[in-house]
């Protein structure tokens, strides 16, 4: 029976230290089908497919390719000798080499001990004719082509080295509607020549175009198997966020107040879009949205980090003009931005240095000499608000767990007295008992009567913590809703509501 | 010690301790009262090379116009008060053309993003150009003896207070208000966020390109000063000098526990690191070594040492990484 599978993977498990991340998973796809594995931001659907293609190794489980079962574990070497390819969201090619060159890169044809370049390009060049691309060039250099045509050498490459299983990650996520049609064309196409293909995909409103089956998961768990005409698309989207809403979110009610902050006709970069929206006192305004929907972008724009194109932004009725983050901290309006490694800690200075640096000015003299004392109170006033357990201030902040690494992100902001405070994704990687404190950080600073802007991709947060919720898909504001009276379908179809799709 | 940084500079203080040791059993003239008075003053321009070099390092970038503006400043200032320029102007004016280099390099590399390996190549290559210039292509001649140009080779060589020549004042004077700045100041705190994680630090408001250029206005400044010690020393302004003391630099502030991909290191590190590579040339030369010789030992204990230190993070780093799980 699992002869008619190309990929058949049952009870897999699989245990990151504290996180249950595929708890009895099963998944399977057959020859010359498109199967959708859907699920949530976290639902589990990248580690089944690491698993896959041998980047991480099952605790438990069977893996069945093509009927034969899978003995030990997988690597990426014994993946691909199974025909196993994956091609990922952001694209693994060398910029500044050629497409035959990328093609055939660590398997390079050899002639007479030098290059067979020759051979390489023609057979490139076949490749790429199967997949209805014979214009392309194969001596061209990668970073030339547009982004579809990138990822169409990928797939070739893979095709190239016998893929008969390919894993797609979102491809349509960089890709414009034209490349998108394109793509399909070439699925189907891989379709027709027998291949198996799993499909990653946010934008469910595309899914009918190529979709056979699908596989829903979510919470690590395999939750739903079907082919995709038997299901209506609330169905799915209730497959999908089904989970009960507990009262892990506590939200104090405070009375809304003036209007702080109104951002206006905001554009920057490629990805924030004619963004505007009011911001009130004691507010907590959230931010929903898929994953790259612009939503970091708008707060990187607003906070000055990221160049607006055009906008404005005023703030308690005056416009300000703010070109870098030291013009909105002067004004008020500070970020705790979403990556703590990359972006909102200096890791190897110590906690003290850290929780100070946004509020040296604060602490120092005339001449920028830092008073040591002021710099203790300092200190102390970010600590009160969160209960970091430290030895001392002094430790390095890479010593500290995730959790309280991402306290001290929070307190270098509550050491100073700001108007506006943007938390960018807040509780990404940390445990509960941290997320509730930081919850009630949110609520103390609604209190005070701060304006609270969250971004977070965890609807169940963004639900539970907001009193008005936004929306974003692709760089525009597609919606908003009573966080109180919204549900996480009604978010979702805002989420995916491209305007590009209609 | 918690303090990044602290136990490096302690290890290389044991460093210089153990040579000092070694070179004073091969040849006791080592530790006479002369060569250690000698010895204290030849570390001084390494010294002062290296808390440049060292602070650029700890912004995460690199100086490589170190040595060449070493040798613009000496020629700057000789060619000055060999024309009859007051030599207190002259030194003015070398210290102002300096800092414009510094300038430069921070608009070079904090403003037009230019790899700090390319941008500071560039105004090296500049800077000795400039040497060579300012006396149309040759050495200056000597500065004399009036009483202002006498003072000037004393302040930075030849004039001491009991056993301390004035030049090790002048460095130390240095050291302490730049360790000032790095220690106690907002300046300072910046510098090492930028060199951490500058995206952190842009997000917190810290102005990225300001930072930059301060770090390398420093580096430019010490420099400058080493200039003058090495105009001073030989009473002439050379094109030649300060040739590869930007790479002396790295090695000072390396060999005392500065990293060169940024964030960490305490200036107070330096001290130890110029006077390790110091006393290797004055020991060795005291030795007999060959100047052959000298360079290729020389090379060896530096990456010696820093390997030693890399093992030794390394180290400190997987066993942390072990308690963790």
């Amino acid at each position: 029976m699992k002869d008619e599978f190309a990929v058949s993977m049952e009870h897999i498990f699989k245990t990151f230290p504290g996180v249950k991340a595929l708890d009895d998973v099963q998944f399977n796809v057959k020859p010359g089908e498109v199967m959708a594995l859907l699920g949530e931001n976290g639902a589990g659907k990248s580690t089944l497919m690491k698993i896959l293609s041998g980047v991480y190794t099952r605790d438990k489980g069977d893996i069945y390719i093509f009927g034969k079962k899978i003995e030990g574990n997988l690597n990426t070497t014994k993946a691909q000798n199974l025909g196993i390819a994956i091609i990922h969201q952001e694209l693994n090619m060398c910029q500044h080499l050629t497409i035959a060159a990328n093609m055939f890169l660590g398997r390079e044809l050899i002639k007479n001990g030098v290059l067979d370049n020759k051979r390489m390009n023609e057979l490139a060049k076949a490749e790429l004719a199967k997949l209805g691309a014979s214009d392309i060039n194969p001596e061209t250099i990668v970073g030339d082509l547009p982004v579809g045509r990138q990822q169409m050498v990928e797939i070739a490459k893979a095709l190239l080295m016998n893929a008969k299983i390919l894993i797609m990650d979102e491809p349509s996520s960089s890709l414009s509607n034209a490349e998108i049609e394109e793509m399909f064309r070439i699925v189907k196409e891989l379709r027709n020549m027998g291949t198996a293909i799993v499909y990653i995909s946010h934008r469910l409103q595309e899914l009918h175009h190529i979709v056979d089956r699908v596989t829903i998961m979510r919470d690590g768990k395999f939750i739903k198997e079907g082919k995709f005409s038997d299901f209506t698309m609330d169905q799915i989207i209730s497959y999908m966020v089904g989970r009960e809403i507990t009262n892990q979110f506590p939200r104090d009610e405070v009375k809304r107040g003036k209007k702080i902050l109104e951002v206006r006709n905001v554009y920057a970069g490629d990805r924030v879009k004619d963004v505007s929206f009011d911001l009130y006192e004691g507010e907590v305004l959230g931010f929903a949205g898929l994953v790259q929907a612009g939503r970091t972008e708008t707060m990187r724009a607003i906070f000055g980090a990221d160049k607006k194109t055009s906008g404005k932004i005023i703030l308690d009725g005056k416009e300000i003009e703010i070109n870098s983050p030291e013009d909105a901290i002067k004004n008020g309006i500070v970020l705790a931005p979403e990556d703590r490694k990359k972006e909102g800690l200096c890791t190897k200075l110590s906690i003290r240095q850290n929780i100070s640096l946004p509020n040296l000015d604060e602490v120092s003299s005339k001449f920028g000499t830092i008073d040591k004392t002021k710099e203790d109170e300092l200190i102390k006033k970010g600590y009160e608000a969160l209960t970091i357990k430290m030895s001392s201030s002094e430790a390095a902040v890479e010593s500290l767990s995730g959790g309280n690494q991402q306290k001290v992100v929070v307190s270098k902001w509550l050491a100073r007295n700001s108007r506006v405070v943007i938390f960018d994704e807040p509780t990404r990687g940390i445990d509960v008992a941290a997320k509730v404190e930081i919850y009630q950080i949110i609520n103390k600073l609604k209190k005070q009567g701060i304006g609270v802007i969250i971004v977070s991709s965890e609807l169940p947060e963004v639900m539970g913590i907001s009193d008005r919720i936004l929306v974003f898909c692709n760089g525009r504001i597609t919606g908003e809703v009573d966080a109180r009276k919204t549900t996480e379908e009604e978010i979702m179809t805002y989420a995916t509501k491209f305007y590009d799709a209609n | 010690m918690s303090i990044p940084g602290m136990a490096s500079a302690l290890t290389a203080f044991i460093g210089v301790i153990l040579l000092m040791i070694i070179f004073g059993f091969m040849n006791p003239n080592f530790l006479s009262k002369t060569n250690l008075m000698s010895l204290a003053r030849s570390i001084c321009p390494y010294l002062l090379v290296g808390i440049g070099q060292g602070i650029v390092c700890i912004t995460g970038n690199i100086d490589l116009s170190i040595g060449s503006v070493l040798g613009m400043s000496a020629m700057i200032s000789a060619t000055l008060i060999c024309n009859g320029v007051n030599p207190i102007v002259a030194i003015i004016i070398d210290i102002i053309a300096c800092l414009i280099v510094g300038v430069v390099n921070g608009v070079l590399v904090g403003k037009c993003k230019l790899p700090p390996f390319i941008g500071t190549l560039g105004t090296m290559t500049i800077c000795r150009g400039v040497a060579q210039l300012v006396n149309n292509n040759y050495n200056t001649g000597d500065i004399g003896t009036a009483p202002l140009a006498k003072a000037v080779r004393d302040i930075f060589y030849y004039g001491k207070i009991g056993v301390i020549y004035y030049g090790v004042i002048v460095a130390l004077i240095v050291w302490f208000i730049f360790n000032y700045i790095m220690n106690y100041t907002k300046t300072g705190r910046h510098i090492y966020a930028i060199g951490s994680n500058v995206n952190a630090a842009h997000l917190s408001g810290v102005n990225v390109f300001k930072t930059t250029t301060t770090a390398y206005l420093i580096s430019a400044f010490t420099s400058c000063i080493a200039g003058l010690i090495t105009m001073a020393a030989a009473g002439m302004g050379s094109m030649q000098a300060g040739m590869s003391y930007e790479m002396y630099g790295v090695a000072a502030a390396v060999i005392g526990g500065i990293s060169t991909l940024g964030g960490s290191g305490l200036l107070i590190g330096v001290i130890p690191g110029a006077s390790v590579w110091a006393i290797l040339q004055n020991g060795l030369t005291l030795a007999n070594v060959p100047v052959a010789m000298r360079n290729i030992i020389i090379g060896i204990i530096v990456v010696a040492c820093v390997l030693l230190d890399i093992m030794r993070r390394l180290d400190v780093k997987v066993k942390k990484e072990n308690k963790k799980e």
